[in-house]
């Protein structure tokens, strides 16, 4: 089995409204109390990339399995992006955008 | 007026008054506390500890350590020692009998009457306190850093603390809460012990343990209040800011999500020991000296790790001699939320136990870091904005505490110079 690098993006009723109308409210998995999260799969190399960019983000290995303390600008910009393009595989645009803007 | 505090005992301020001060500290030896020993001065002189007059002597460790109870008999569950370095008592002279001047940080804070000067066995106490020697265990670390000799005595302010603000407005010494209850007609007080910006699991805690101490009280006048007493102490990297813990809490019963006549927020210094049931103990004799009736525990009280067993710190409670405390545990279960209830329910009462989805602390923290409003279900939106109010105003961004908040956070309390 392929190893997996998730990204969690929290939704709560406002982006979930979003989500919906991108035709992408199935992917959204409920967590708690009508808060629910999408996982973005990173591949090793994009996490590489994302931990590389992001020195105070870690992969959690022992609780939540998933990319944590990511800078939250960046967690909406890759929301946006995950509206915009109506899909869930945005990893390589979103890094692509951060090295054009950086 | 007299108040009765833990073990029936008058609650007793010790404080000199500064003109005297000043005169009686002239010449005095000074021994500069840490910031724990300085703490609990402040907590042993306003009655905080009653009945503890001063630092702990050997009879009363050993006492603490072996039976649970002072050398008197008193329940009593963690021992309140002065700890400084062997080598600097003897090249002071410190010895019994003697007066000494407390300083922290430079600053004239206590006198102590030195009546005792002895070595402990560090492990002897880690077992006995916390059942631990383990490392692991960052009450084990805590005792094993104190320093090699303890000094026991009467201890008495000479330079009040002057709280700023926030905290300044939830400073409440045990006289002062007193007055506060009596004012408010409160005839029973139910605790909420916290280190946590609350969520609305904190929130039904609380409102459950009010139902439970509201009882058989009328209920045309209401008569029961929740006392919120908030944890001051040393903070670690990724807890919650103190200003965000207390003005949080404030902002619950400023949104009226508590009612304004049935809720209080005050703050306490103490160093948490992580002690699990015995700290529970100790926890519920704190706040019988701030009035309270009654006491709420949830899981793992106080615990760590998995150190204790999540009810140890409710089943110690049966295990006490009967009146030797005078505030009566309220033990709660947890509180989730169900799907199928569509609510926030008591795991007492909820029977979709499969369905439930737990209110997780690192949860809310990652939803708190992405900046994403939870929804109200889960956490109140005024309290939301308050958090992020708090990470820009106190936290440099952040509602937890990061490195630069450790280094550069605005202090609790001042001391003046005199
Ligand atoms: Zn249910």
């Amino acid at each position: 089995m392929v190893e997996k690098y998730p990204i969690n993006i929290w939704i709560n009723d406002e982006r979930y409204e979003k989500l919906r109308q991108a035709g992408l409210a199935d992917m959204a998995e409920e967590v708690l109390a009508g808060m629910r999260v999408i996982k973005l799969q990173c591949t090793e190399k994009q996490k590489d990339e994302i931990l590389r960019l992001y020195p105070m983000a870690k992969f959690d290995t022992a609780t939540t399995k998933s990319i944590e303390l990511i800078p939250s600008d960046a967690k909406e910009e890759m929301f946006n992006l995950v509206i915009r393009r109506k899909s869930l595989d945005v990893i390589d645009e979103f890094l692509k955008n951060v090295k054009k803007s950086g | 007026m007299i108040y009765t505090g833990h073990g029936n005992r008058e609650i007793v301020e010790r404080i000199m008054p500064v003109s005297e001060a000043r005169k009686r500290i002239r010449g005095l030896k000074k021994v500069d506390v840490t910031g724990r020993c300085a703490r609990e001065c402040i907590d042993i002189a306003y009655g905080f500890f009653t009945p503890l007059q001063g630092f702990m002597g050997r009879e009363d460790v050993d006492a603490v350590c072996e039976k649970m109870t002072l050398k008197d008999g008193t329940l009593w569950s963690i021992p309140i020692v002065l700890d400084v370095e062997g080598e600097e008592v003897k090249e002071k002279g410190i010895k019994e009998d003697d007066t000494i001047l407390l300083t922290f940080s430079g600053k004239p804070l206590a006198i102590l009457e030195v009546e005792d000067i002895f070595g402990y066995e560090k492990a002897k106490m880690a077992e006995a306190v916390l059942g631990a020697t383990d490392e692991r265990h960052p009450g084990v670390r805590m005792i094993n850093k104190l320093k090699d000799t303890f000094i026991g005595g009467k201890v008495t302010l000479v330079n009040p603390p002057e709280f700023q603000p926030p905290f300044d407005k939830f400073w409440y010494t045990p006289k002062d809460l007193r007055e506060k209850i009596a004012e408010r007609g409160w005839k029973r007080v139910v605790a909420h012990q916290t280190r946590n910006v609350p969520h609305t699991g904190h929130e039904w805690l609380m409102k459950g343990a009010w139902f439970s101490a509201n009882g058989d009280l009328p209920v045309e006048k209401l008569q029961t209040g929740i006392l919120v007493n908030c944890i001051i102490g040393p903070k670690r990297e990724g807890d919650y800011i103190d200003e965000a813990i207390v003005l949080c809490h404030d902002e619950l019963r400023n949104s009226g999500y508590f009612r304004e006549d049935i809720h209080l927020v005050s703050i306490s210094l103490w160093d948490m020991r992580y002690a699990g049931p015995k700290e529970a103990i100790f926890h519920a004799i704190l706040r019988e000296n701030l009035g309270c009736t009654h006491h709420m525990f949830g899981r793992d009280h106080a615990g760590v790790g998995s150190f204790y067993d999540p009810y140890d710190a409710h089943r110690i409670f049966d295990e006490i001699p009967e009146g030797s405390l005078n505030i009566k545990p309220i033990r709660v279960l947890e509180w989730w939320y169900c799907p199928v209830c569509g609510e926030v329910t008591y795991s007492g009462l909820c029977g979709h136990k499969e369905k439930r989805q737990k209110f997780s602390g690192t949860l809310i923290r990652s939803m708190l870091q992405d900046r994403v409003k939870p929804t109200k279900l889960i956490f109140r939106p005024e309290v939301y904005d308050k958090v992020m109010e708090c990470a820009k105003k106190y936290g440099f961004g952040s509602p937890f505490c990061t490195k630069r908040y450790l280094a550069e956070r605005g202090p609790v309390f001042v001391l003046s110079d005199m």
